[in-house]
């Protein structure tokens, strides 16, 4: 028991009980102030005001308290205003709980520490104990909840519907712990919480004492998964309505996963695939090449392989491969996205139609000159035949004039027509390429006669087979050729020569016209780029030789100078030996 | 007037189409004088005394219309007839030429036999009322 003066908070009077209790001699406590016997730690500006406040009858504590040997105590303390020589100071009674009140405080601070709530009942499901985390999430104090009982804890709702109470007297009637419920709780004011709550029965032998309700808010975990949920949904529906065809793999090639796009291409239905190797539905090589590729590590790229459909035919498809990888990046399988060519290879070969009309349209004239020399030939030697009198030598020299002038219009038609006929057989098959070329050639002749252009030929004499289609090809070649007969306005010399190099042909066309500027040199493959004046050329030419070259697996190069002319070179895989001997 | 004896130079680089408008120039008792590229026809315009020129628009070495310019220097006066298969009549650069004067006439390509002596008179005759001989 003590005095002290709340202004100052200095002691004025102890007992004997208190310097026995706290080891302080009677002259040490008269020096020091009551703030000196609470613990450091507890030390705040709250806690001075509640020492230099009016008193009233509310007990606080238990405090913390220390002792000179520096041991904590616990205490609980009753303040009482008295007057001491006529000033107004403050009586305190302490009682030293430390020895009953330490576990006590300890197992308070434990649930107060615990982040879920737990409320702890009795048998007439009162609340004996609520702990911090309950009293938070619920919005009530302490007093608003000890000693009350569940249903004025919980709202009426709660209580009804989830059959609370009922499952709390189970337990103390079963003495069987009831694990993991949901429940939806409701303060007003706050938004809708989450817990998922058990029901743990506290005894200490076979009655229950207690039980406890333990509730763990899971609002956001549960927010989260609905999120993911709602993600994955999303996902899925992204992969299933995508119009190209999207499949995963495992690391061996089986599938995993088929989507809608995959079962309208192919034919069959997710069931028929599951778990079969990929390969067995697409041109196998190729793909295969690319799965080791991806294997490796090497980045797949884009290879274009047809899928066979379930009945029986083959779709042009371009497929990208990527890795699926886990978190630590190992590979886990792949996806492999895949889109449908059949349009794209139809609008293709449209454009290499009307291209190749077209360019039939720039050479009108040359043909036009080509043909009317022939015919005006064999006219003028059937005029001649109209006359009388004439020789028997004159006369069979005009028969034959007429004869040869009219087969040799026939072969330029014939020419044209080979060259104009839209080409209806596409599966690539062995052709020479020298004979490609030759053809090519034959076509564009009269072009480069009536512009002053001499075309020389190099040409390997022994056939040079490649996979191909002999009419996109001969279109490669009169569009390079007609190129460079235009590069030519003047005349000049279109040099056309082959060779072998490894398991290629390379085939180079030059010309001695005025080059290509740099700064176009980078646009010429592209469609439309033409600096051809208006109606003399569509611009499509060279793209559409690249594109031909390219279904081939070749490639086309240009190198050109200014004023000194061009050299398109255009490279295209041999057949190899074997499968030479295999046709 | 006829070209009875006259020196006619035909240029072209098909020689079918030589023989016929030399059977033709032949016929009229015209001498024929034949040239398959520029450098010839020019040769043949410097050393003989021109009556008439039939020209082919594509020659290998040379287009048509630009040899007939040097032709024209070469021998001041002599009417042109441009032959060819390459050209229309309504074409814009022959009617230029026309214009211009650089040739007397243009044949189509394949032509009657009246038709392109009847451009061969009325060429050669012109010519000589111009020069007044």
């Amino acid at each position: 028991m003590w005095i002290y003066d709340p202004r100052t908070l200095s002691f004025l009077a102890v007992n004997d009980a208190t310097v026995e209790c706290y080891g302080y001699s009677r002259e040490e406590l008269l020096a020091m102030t009551v703030r000196q016997l609470h613990l450091p730690a507890d030390m705040s500006a709250p806690l001075d005001v509640l020492l230099r406040s009016p008193v009233s009858a509310e007990q606080k504590g238990p405090w913390r308290h220390v002792r000179k040997d520096g041991a904590v105590i616990y205490v609980e303390v009753a303040r009482s205003a008295v007057r001491v020589a006529g000033e107004s100071a403050c009586l305190v009674v302490a009682t030293d709980v430390s020895e009953g009140k330490r576990f006590e405080l300890l197992c308070r601070m434990l649930l107060d520490a615990i982040p879920s709530s737990v409320l702890l009942l009795d048998e007439d499901l009162r609340v004996v104990l609520a702990n911090r985390n309950f009293l938070e999430k619920s919005q009530q104090t302490a007093g608003q909840t000890t000693g009350k009982r569940l249903a004025e804890v919980f709202p009426e709702v709660i209580i009804a519907e989830m059959g609370l109470e009922r499952q709390v007297q189970n337990v103390f009637k079963d003495n069987q712990a009831m694990q993991g419920q949901r429940l939806t709780y409701r303060t007003p004011g706050v938004p809708i919480r989450v817990y998922y709550y058990s029901v743990v029965p506290v005894s200490w032998g076979v009655r229950v004492d207690y039980v406890l309700l333990l509730m763990d808010d899971v609002t956001e975990q549960m927010q989260m998964s609905e999120e993911i949920r709602q993600m994955e949904r999303q996902l899925a529906s992204v992969v299933e309505s995508a119009s190209d065809v999207v499949l995963s793999t495992d690391t061996q090639g089986n599938i995993l996963t088929w989507n809608k796009a995959a079962q309208k291409t192919s034919g069959y239905p997710f069931e028929e695939v599951k778990g079969r190797p990929f390969f067995e539905y697409c041109d196998e090589a190729g793909i295969r090449s690319v799965f080791s590729r991806a294997v490796s590590g090497e980045s797949s790229g884009m290879i274009e392989c047809n899928l066979k459909t379930k009945d029986g035919k083959d779709h042009p498809v371009s497929w990208v491969l990527s890795q699926m990888t886990n978190d630590a990046g190992g590979t886990v399988g792949f996806v492999i996205v895949g889109r449908d060519l059949t349009e794209r290879r139809k609008f293709e070969m449209q454009i290499q139609e009307s291209q190749k009309l077209a360019s039939l349209g720039v050479m009108a004239r040359g043909i036009a000159h080509e043909i009317r020399t022939p015919l005006t030939i064999a006219s003028s030697a059937a005029q001649f035949l109209t006359e009388e009198n004439l020789t028997p030598e004159f006369h069979r020299e005009c028969a034959e004039k007429v004869h040869r002038g009219i087969r040799k219009a026939s072969a330029i038609i014939e020419n044209l027509l080979r060259f104009a006929h839209p080409s209806t057989n596409k599966h690539k098959t062995p052709v020479d390429l020298p004979q490609v070329v030759k053809g090519a050639v034959s076509v564009i002749e009269n072009q480069a006669k009536v512009q002053n252009v001499e075309v020389r030929t190099h040409l390997p004499p022994e056939p040079c087979l490649i996979r191909g289609v002999f009419g996109l090809l001969e279109q490669v070649f009169t569009n390079l050729f007609l190129n460079a007969i235009n590069a030519m306005p003047y005349g000049g010399t279109l040099d056309v020569s082959a060779e072998r190099d490894g398991g290629d042909l390379v085939v180079r066309v030059t010309d001695t016209g005025d080059g290509i500027s740099p700064e176009d040199l980078g646009k010429i493959f592209d469609p439309f780029y033409t600096k051809a004046p208006p109606g003399k050329g569509t611009g499509l030419g060279l793209s559409i030789c690249h594109s031909i070259v390219d279904q081939h697996k070749g490639s086309i190069s240009v190198d050109s100078h200014s004023g000194k002319g061009s050299t398109f070179t255009v490279k295209l895989p041999l057949l190899s030996r074997t499968e030479e001997v295999m046709r | 007037m006829s070209l009875l004896n006259r020196v006619v130079l035909v240029v072209d680089d098909d020689p079918d189409v030589c023989w016929a408008l030399e059977h033709l120039v032949e016929g009229l008792k015209a001498q024929c004088i034949r040239a398959l590229d520029c450098q010839g026809a020019l040769q043949a315009a410097r050393q003989n005394r021109l009556a008439l020129v039939l020209l082919d628009a594509k020659l290998p070495d040379i287009d048509g219309l630009e040899l007939a310019g040097q032709i024209r220097r070469a021998a001041p006066g002599v009417p042109i007839l441009l032959i060819s298969g390459y050209f229309y009549k309504d074409d814009p650069a022959i009617q230029a030429a026309l214009e211009q004067g650089l040739i007397y006439g243009f044949v189509e390509k394949p032509f009657s036999h009246t038709a392109i002596i009847a451009a061969m008179q009325t060429a050669f005759c012109s010519q000589v009322v111009a020069s007044g001989r």
